[in-house]
């Protein structure tokens, strides 16, 4: 009975880790590039947070599963076949089902290949552990990873463009008595503000809890 | 085993199990991908001649009614007539170049558009350029596939660009052939008053992008340069006649 709670605490806590302490993005500075580019809009961050976590989520599982058969001298290249099938396939999929986005997407989707997160994730974790953990590790990246995006993309459409997901949220009214979209939060630069503050932000917010430790 | 014979087996099955997943991914999926490209191009035939606003979302099914009822695909030899499909299979290919046409509601051609294909600085840029009915104005051009740089390259996919081309000539002021450029910077502090309907505004930090265009844009238009004369000479006086243009004079 302990036994079992525990090992329901050890997935919750694989789980939680990447979202906050261990984050991809604000912790680890993994993926930022991506992070950059594609947080314009809520919809494309959205789909490709989607995307990232079924990589990283499907690839951890598989090569956790294979670990114990993976020759060891070709071990990188294989993890990198898996991961960049599953990247093909998301990509393919998006082509043929949500054209508009894939094309907003374009290479980003394709460069998830090269995402230090999905590497890592399947060097550290996935090669040492079994499967279901591998799992849901790679499900608490994608979530961790998805989460910056979808904070900093919130921000960025929100102020830069006054929409959210594409749908005007900011009134005519407050135009009209002078308010103006920042046009800088739509450039690059600006995510790399926000994801500083963000990163500022975390290491306020968890440095009581690390001193005490 | 030896280590090295087990690593290239393994190798080997997991490079067979990849790539027979990745080819049946890619067969099952691609007639999808194949209609959303049509419709891609027929979107961004309909937005060079502003038929559909670039800011709302479109159905498939509504571009293809609108694409269906306004616009029509013929082929031009090399003095300019315009020929159908079937007149333009029978002979050699390689001399009829495709335009299309789009009509207004007397049957009358409004515009014609002319795919652009061109040299970009990473790869090939695709898109359409329509003109009107007098054979030198720009109504219009979209760009729906190419491999510039995002953010600076890539900028000829934006509307702000492709904005500036709408209203440009490819005359100048008496009349003779000119193509349209693309400046360096902005077109207004770059290009003298009298050349300004040549000239389009640059995208900054692209510069060789807009050079490769400029001169792909002058390429293409000087191939449908007999059909622009004729449009400006208001010889092609178009109607559509059970399905076949019945133009000239």
């Amino acid at each position: 009975m302990v036994r079992k709670m525990k090992i329901k605490n050890n997935a919750l806590k694989i789980f939680l880790q990447p979202i906050w302490s261990e984050n991809p993005i604000n912790v680890q500075m993994l993926g930022i590039c991506s992070a950059l580019a594609v947080t314009v809009q809520l919809k494309t961050a959205f789909v490709m947070a989607l995307s990232m976590t079924f990589v990283v989520s499907c690839s951890s599982f598989m090569i956790s599963l294979l670990r114990k058969q993976i020759p060891k001298n070709i071990r990188i290249i294989v993890e990198l076949s898996v991961i960049s099938t599953f990247v093909i396939l998301t990509d393919e999929f998006l082509s043929a089902y949500f054209y508009d986005i894939s094309k907003q997407l374009s290479v980003f989707v394709g460069l998830i290949i090269t995402n230090c997160i999905v590497m890592g994730r399947a060097e550290s974790f996935a090669l040492s552990n079994p499967p279901h953990l591998a799992f849901i590790d790679g499900v608490g990246n994608g979530v961790g990873y998805g989460s910056v995006l979808l904070a900093v993309a919130f921000i960025r459409e929100l102020l830069g463009a006054g929409k959210l997901f594409g749908v005007q949220v900011v009134p005519d009214y407050f135009y009209s008595i002078g308010y103006e979209n920042a046009g800088l939060l739509l450039l690059a630069p600006a995510a790399f503000i926000i994801i500083g503050l963000m990163i500022w932000l975390q290491k306020v917010l968890t440095k009581d809890r690390e001193l005490n430790r | 085993m030896s280590d090295r014979m087990k690593s290239i087996c393994f190798a080997f099955a997991l490079c067979l199990v990849c790539s027979v997943l990745l080819t049946a991914a890619s067969t099952r999926l691609k007639p999808f991908q194949d209609t959303n490209i049509q419709t891609d191009r027929k979107k961004n035939i309909l937005m060079a001649i502003s038929l559909i606003d670039s800011t709302r979302k479109y159905k498939a099914a509504e571009i293809d009614r609108l694409y269906n009822e306004n616009i029509f695909k013929y082929f031009v030899d090399q003095t300019g007539t315009i020929v159908d499909q079937t007149a333009a299979l029978d002979t050699a290919q390689d001399k009829f170049l495709p335009i299309y046409l789009a009509m207004d509601k007397q049957n009358m051609i409004r515009s014609y558009i002319i795919p652009v294909e061109t040299r970009g600085l990473w790869g090939k840029i695709y898109g359409y350029l329509a003109l009107q009915n007098d054979g030198s104005t720009i109504e219009g051009f979209a760009v729906y596939k190419h491999s510039e740089t995002p953010g600076l390259g890539g900028e000829i996919e934006t509307r702000w660009f492709q904005k500036n081309f709408v209203g440009k000539k490819i005359v100048d002021q008496n009349s003779n052939f000119m193509s349209v450029s693309v400046a360096k910077g902005r077109a207004l502090d770059q290009v003298p008053e009298e050349k300004l309907p040549n000239y389009v505004d640059g995208i900054s930090g692209a510069t060789l992008t807009g050079q490769y265009l400029t001169r792909g844009l002058q390429e293409i238009l000087s191939e449908y340069e007999p059909t622009s004369v004729r449009f400006r000479q208001n010889l092609l006086q178009c109607r559509m006649q059970t399905e076949v243009p019945w133009c000239e004079k």
